[in-house]
């Protein structure tokens, strides 16, 4: 599997964050590092918790990583949930998070199929 | 040449890391985790950074608050602010510019726009600098060039009044010490740092008015007489009218108002019987009383062709047994109070005084 069908099978766009960070091997790198990022985990806890201040800069945080990974499908569903907790939407916050966790699992999973390949 | 200084604050490790990845060739990277780290780092060493690239939503401490900490402090004199903003935020944009931002990078991070952006940034920064720093030392060329104008002017007049070379420059020093020390007491005479700077400068032309007094009498060895005591006393007079004499737009010139009262008055007693107008107390304005005490100080102090010098202690007490004239009484406690350090310049030579009090 190449890093381009990698990002293809989670809705990401490979070609823009390419064309930004100029290297693949940068991008892999910081695709890698995506793997050991916590704040998905801590906007999890956070909302369990309910410290919504702590969930939206969790969720604000995966979001701006999104956007500089092009990780496009998850960025779409971390402004989903950015917005509706800084509007105070608990509750649309709360039904957001089974689209986002999915989105956010599949690249999890993808990125270590394609981890597995590349060391296989 | 040594590499600028980027400090990152954004509370995103990622966001961190890719920005060092694009950035750590050209720059030297140090990184803060919030706002408050940030802060922290920037009290201790900001003067080592050109430039802060801000995260806005940060824990603890906001990237707003750091901005508004920053520009309490003035700090960004020092150095650019550059935002790093969420795309969906434009009126925290807004904010973060009238807080004194200088610019902002938005997400997605495009390491080449990214790169040109900071360079761009941190280039204005320097050329500004270059500039301030270029106009500052035109300015300090300047006051030099003046300084030493009157400096000519003023030794023309003491060359001829056979006069020791120093006895404008202790005058200067004398003045200004008494000024200096007058304001800790008072602030009846509202007098400015910059004031008392111009004092000092307008009293080195205090006896210009003596060019248009005789040799004869001006350097006589033996003592005067009435009538030639009254012509010297005329150089006061003398020396305000040329100054009046100036073109009408330069006599609004604070140097050449002051000047021109300490031409004229320097001779006044605070009794109201010195010359020319017997004006007193504070009728006389400060500037001409400052001088008129320096004038004395120095004169009793110095070897004239008509005298010898007397001690610094001898003078002191002279000046304030009221030997020598009657002066502001506030004034002659500032004397006293200065006395010391004046001994200790005298026996240094007098001129290093200028060293000790503009520390």
């Amino acid at each position: 599997m190449t890093l381009k069908e990698c990002y293809a099978s989670f809705g990401g766009d490979f070609d823009s964050v390419l064309l930004r960070l100029n290297r693949e091997q940068l991008v892999e790198k910081f695709v890698y590092k995506f793997l050991d990022d916590k704040s998905f985990c801590l906007f999890t806890t956070s909302m369990e918790n309910r410290d919504y201040d702590e969930a939206l800069r969790a969720v604000h945080t995966l979001k701006g990583i999104c956007q500089n990974l092009s990780f496009t499908k998850l960025y779409e569903s971390s402004s989903v949930t950015t917005l509706a907790l800084k509007e105070n939407d608990y509750q649309k916050a709360a039904e957001s998070i089974p689209q986002l966790s999915e989105d956010y699992h599949r690249i999890i999973n993808a990125i270590k199929v394609y981890q597995g390949c590349g060391e296989g | 040449m040594e590499k600028q200084k980027i400090l990152i604050v954004d509370d995103s490790e990622m966001n961190r890391a890719l920005l060092i990845e694009i950035l750590e060739n050209q720059y030297d990277i140090e990184e803060a985790e919030n706002g408050a780290a940030a802060i922290e780092i920037l009290s201790r060493q900001r003067n080592e950074f050109s430039l802060v690239l801000l995260d806005i939503m940060m824990p603890e401490m906001d990237g707003l608050e750091v901005l508004s900490h920053i520009n309490k402090y003035r700090w960004n004199e020092r150095f650019a602010v550059i935002m790093i903003s969420a795309d969906d935020s434009p009126e925290k944009m807004q904010r973060a510019y009238k807080m004194g931002a200088f610019d902002y990078i938005s997400r997605p991070f495009d390491s080449v726009i990214v790169r040109r952006r900071i360079s761009n940034t941190m280039l204005l920064y320097e050329r500004q600098h270059q500039l301030e720093e270029t106009i500052a030392e035109q300015f300090r060329e300047q006051e030099k060039n003046n300084k030493l104008m009157i400096a000519i002017l003023s030794h023309i007049v003491e060359f001829r009044n056979g006069e020791s070379g120093a006895h404008v420059l202790h005058v200067n020093t004398i003045t200004e010490l008494l000024l200096r020390q007058l304001i800790l007491h008072t602030d009846r005479y509202s007098l400015s740092k910059s004031d008392i700077s111009l004092i000092s400068l307008a009293s080195s032309l205090h006896d210009i008015g003596k060019i248009a007094i005789s040799d004869e009498i001006l350097n006589k060895p033996d003592r005067l007489t009435a009538e030639e005591f009254e012509i010297i006393k005329t150089h006061s007079a003398i020396g305000a009218e040329m100054l009046s004499e100036l073109p009408a737009e330069q006599q609004d010139m604070p140097l050449l108002k002051t000047a021109t009262e300490i031409c004229r008055w320097h001779h006044e007693r605070y009794d109201g019987r010195g010359y020319p107008d017997g004006l007193k107390e504070d009728e006389i304005p400060i500037s001409a009383q400052a001088v008129s005490i320096a004038d004395v100080y120095d004169a009793l102090t110095s070897e004239r062709c008509y005298k010898k010098a007397y001690t610094h202690n001898e003078a002191i007490k002279m000046i304030i047994e009221g030997q020598c004239g009657a002066f502001n009484p506030l004034l002659l406690q500032c004397l006293e109070e200065i006395a010391d350090l004046l001994k200790n310049a005298q026996n240094h030579n007098g001129i290093k005084i200028k060293g000790e009090i503009s520390s």
